[in-house]
């Protein structure tokens, strides 16, 4: 772990695995996406809407995933103070309020047809899906409310650790308010039991957007160390005049 | 797939916009990351000189 | 320790009543909120009287929501908080004195003032006392996270609206379990497992806030 901590080493790792990291996206998505719409075949009762799950669920434990990780960059920070790891978890919350996004509109999207509306407060996970959102949202409005990078940081530590164990009181919450009022059907998303062609693709998508947030992450982690060099540069500069 | 089969906007109009969002963001960090770049070292050629 | 918190404690609450600490304009509030709802609804008396445990926990929250970015504030800006962290008192003790203070003086009043307030929109007056015990229950932990928020934004100039982003979300689990803690058509069976999950948030909240005000505002002061 130590050895990632050095900028300099992180870049020069990170610059030799980019390349290998987008070609396995790349074809990720192909197998996954040919499987999604060509190979698989169409549900037994949804029929053709199925098939947006290969979309929908993948950005959902996305979305989950991106904001736990949030949480554990920041709990390294707050433990190592390594700059990196604040850095880290900055970069990954546009990344997962994206995912997150993508989640609640694909969903919206798969309800439509299945229940006859946009949104259904119902389905206790889109429900906690959508405050994931405002957390992100909360998360990177910290980050652009304050100017001094260290003091945003420990700012930003602090609000991603107390968010990260609120998103679990949170899914409590909404499943057991969900569980209160679910009418006489259960909604379900994913269907009773899922066909093992299916699951293949399912388990091919959810990798490939894995493999494509690990290669945006690395490139955004770059961009950012190399902000903060333009920063400190032009503070020189203004320094020496 | 069945393009004829019932509510297929909605899968078409899924997939559409996880390929926008998809590709908005490759291409919103790569170009960032490039702009970034380039400033950074004109920025040090310039402590230099 | 205790009586120099006791004492941090007594200083806010004094404070408070001599600025008119927020009190006034949330009980302002509450009451404009409770005459909107009814006009947005309808008169429709079956409807309101539904509605009314929801609401009333909505106008609750958005209340104590409008005091928190004062919380920490002014003695932040005057300095007073800079002192409080030198002294020997250990900080997290300082917040929560602080948050407690918010608790007596707003939210504590406010979760009282409402419930009768229900009565505005056709509130089931049976209702009452189990609306009185739910919101007095969860009225501590509203002060102790309205107290996150107010720490995370103490050195912004324009914090208010960040204070909501960051606290609604925390909000939500104290909403889901008060307004079913409300509910006397849900029954003793429905409302009391409900009442010692907001209790258990309560505590959870003890614990969490104390910390996460102390590391945020020592980041300002810094």
């Amino acid at each position: 772990m130590q050895q990632f901590a050095n900028p300099a080493r992180f870049l020069k790792i990170a610059n030799i695995l980019l390349p290998y990291i987008w070609a396995i996206t790349a074809i990720l998505f192909a197998v996954g996406l040919y499987g999604a719409l060509v190979t698989t075949p169409p549900d037994y009762q949804q029929g053709e809407t199925v098939r947006i799950m290969y979309v929908h669920v993948p950005a959902a434990w996305l979305g989950l995933f991106v904001y736990c990780l949030m949480g554990f960059f920041s709990a390294v920070a707050f433990i190592y103070r390594h700059p990196l790891a604040d850095a880290a978890a900055k970069t990954a919350a546009p990344l997962g309020a994206v995912f997150c996004f993508l989640a609640l509109v694909t969903g919206s999207f798969w309800g439509k047809p299945m229940w006859g509306t946009w949104w259904a407060w119902g389905d206790a996970r889109l429900t906690s899906m959508f405050i994931l959102l405002l957390f992100y949202l909360g998360y990177m409005a910290v980050w652009n409310s304050i100017d001094e990078p260290t003091r945003a940081a420990a700012i930003a530590r602090i609000v991603a650790l107390v968010g990260v164990v609120n998103v679990f009181v949170v899914k409590f919450s909404v499943n057991w308010w969900n569980s209160l009022h679910q009418g006489p059907s259960v909604i379900k998303m994913g269907g009773p039991a899922i066909d093992k062609s299916m699951l293949w693709a399912l388990l091919t998508m959810a990798v490939a957007y894995t493999m494509l947030f690990l290669a945006l992450h690395l490139v955004s982690l770059r961009s950012e160390i190399a902000s903060r060099k333009l920063r400190q540069a032009r503070l020189v500069e203004i320094g020496n005049r | 797939m069945d393009f004829s089969a019932a509510h297929v906007s909605y899968v078409i109009a899924s997939y559409a916009i996880s390929g926008a969002c998809v590709v908005g963001l490759f291409l919103y960090v790569l170009s960032r990351d490039r702009a970034l770049a380039a400033k950074l070292k004109h920025q040090q050629e310039k402590d230099k000189s | 320790m205790l009586q120099q918190a006791l004492a941090l404690i007594a200083r806010d609450i004094a404070l408070a009543r001599r600025q008119g600490g927020g009190l006034g304009a949330a009980f302002g509030f509450i009451l404009s909120v409770m005459v909107l709802i009814p006009l947005a609804i309808g008169p429709d008396q079956i409807l309101l009287s539904k509605l009314a445990p929801g609401m009333m926990w909505l106008a609750l929250l958005l209340s104590v929501l409008l005091t928190a970015d004062r919380m920490f504030q002014q003695d932040f800006e005057d300095g007073s908080l800079d002192v409080m962290a030198m002294g020997k008192l250990p900080f997290e003790v300082v917040t929560l004195a602080k948050a407690l203070a918010h608790w007596i003086t707003v939210s504590l009043p406010l979760a009282i003032i409402t419930p009768p307030l229900g009565l505005l929109m056709s509130l089931d007056v049976s209702q009452l006392p189990i609306l009185f015990v739910s919101m007095i229950a969860g009225s501590l932990a509203l002060s102790l996270l309205a107290a996150i928020g107010g720490a995370v934004t103490a050195g912004l100039r324009r914090g208010g609206l960040l204070v909501s982003l960051l606290v609604l979300p925390l909000y939500v689990p104290v909403l889901i379990f008060g307004v079913a803690a409300s509910s006397a058509n849900m029954g003793p069976s429905g409302s009391t497992p409900a009442l010692i999950v907001l209790c258990a948030i309560t505590l959870m909240s003890l614990v969490i806030s104390p910390w996460a005000c102390a590391a945020a505002l020592k980041a300002y002061l810094r």
